[in-house]
């Protein structure tokens, strides 16, 4: 691309990179001064954003399950290694990277609706062997959705989320399903939970009848806003 | 790898394979391209997580554009190995019911605004957008000389930059 093409010629050749009806060599020669150029930049995205109004017409189809287990093998490797709890820090690599694409994930859900407000993550985690879950707080609802990653109840036992909030008593959000999946609606005063500790105790069948944890606490959490 | 993140990646990719997916099978039209297109696409994203907050994209939109360009990189390998990938169904790109339903709304300026441009000048933004046609391919597609598509479809963009600028 020449530099001394006029505006009108730099907005053609954005459009036309965005589309991709420039020749591999000509498309070479505008990342070049695409790389130098931020008003060009700016042209570019503009025509992205232009053309993205027609994505509603690319077709939504359900790929193979076989393609996403493939791709989690790829990218992360098979089995899953087991870490000792010693090796803690990892988790919070973990969820820097979680909140990351989370956020990603979340941004898409606010896109259809009003803006929901700002996302929590928190992950729960204690000593090798007990379970691990990652909680989102879900704004545009105000549920946290549990996803057990790694271990279970005890057999013949529960395992019941708590909320602690600064130095009250843990609070029961309610006993966990087997499922791996759990979706728990979060009082009101506990909404916008940054700071919140959320623990997962060790109960009868039923869960705790005095109120507060009686077995052992077998995983904490601090959430953080995404 | 920590098992956060393959948590996170899980959510991700169920909540946006389908659409991502959709993509690149548009622009491939053969199945085991479209998942090798997906799964590429998929491996740029995570590896470029970082990247997305400071384009000003929305996420989706990001996705979306490394899917179709992603696809396009195979679009133009196959053609210029002259591959013999069967092409197993060929998309139009007639706009449709719900496209239209959409223009009827304020919110797609863009569909109003191709149907602004006569159809065939509107069917050639539309064929390179959406499925990565080149000028070439458009020219065959709309049986007029390469010179005249060139043309037409440069006279398009600039009517549509005046139409979403209206």
């Amino acid at each position: 691309m020449t530099e001394s093409a006029t505006p009108e010629e730099h907005d053609m050749q954005s459009a036309e990179y965005v589309l991709r009806l420039l020749e591999p060599s000509e498309e070479a020669a505008f990342e070049a001064a695409l790389a130098r150029d931020p008003v060009l930049r700016g042209r570019v995205l503009t025509w992205v954003q232009h053309f993205a109004q027609m994505n509603h017409e690319f077709p939504e189809r359900a790929p193979r399950a076989a393609v996403k287990k493939a791709l989690i093998a790829r990218l992360f490797g098979e089995p899953a290694p087991r870490r000792p709890w010693w090796q803690a820090l990892w988790l919070w690599q973990g969820v820097s990277l979680a909140a990351l694409a989370l956020a990603a994930f979340l941004g898409v859900q606010s896109l259809v609706g009003p803006d929901p407000g700002v996302g929590y993550v928190s992950h729960l985690a204690g000593e090798a062997g007990a379970p691990q879950i990652l909680a989102v707080y879900e704004p545009s609802d105000g549920s946290l959705r549990l996803t057990r990653v790694e271990g279970a109840a005890r057999p013949g036992r529960v395992l019941e989320l708590w909320a602690i909030q600064g130095d009250q008593p843990p609070q029961s959000l309610g006993v966990l399903p087997e499922s791996a999946q759990a979706t728990i609606a979060l009082p009101d005063h506990l909404r916008a939970p940054e700071g919140l500790t959320l623990a997962i105790s060790d109960e009868p069948v039923g869960g705790s009848t005095s109120g507060a944890p009686t077995g052992d606490v077998l995983a904490l959490g601090t959430a953080h806003a995404l | 790898m920590a098992l956060g993140d393959r948590v996170a990646f899980s959510r991700l990719y169920d909540a946006t394979s389908a659409k991502l997916f959709g993509v690149c099978l548009r622009i491939l039209n053969n199945r085991a391209s479209a998942e090798d297109a997906l799964q590429e696409s998929f491996m740029k994203v995570w590896r470029n997580a970082d990247r997305y907050r400071s384009n000003g994209m929305s996420p989706m939109t990001w996705l979306i554009t490394i899917a179709r360009n992603t696809a396009i990189d195979r679009l133009r390998r196959r053609r210029a190995a002259g591959s013999d990938d069967v092409i197993e169904h060929v998309a139009d790109s007639a706009p449709t019911p719900e496209a239209n339903a959409v223009a009827r709304s304020e919110a797609e300026r863009i569909v109003a605004c191709l149907r602004e441009l006569d159809d065939t000048r509107a069917a050639a933004v539309r064929g390179a957008y959406l499925e990565g046609l080149s000028y070439a391919e458009l020219a065959d597609k709309l049986s007029v000389p390469l010179n005249t598509v060139r043309t037409w479809l440069r006279r398009s963009l600039i009517a549509l930059q005046a139409c979403m600028q209206r």
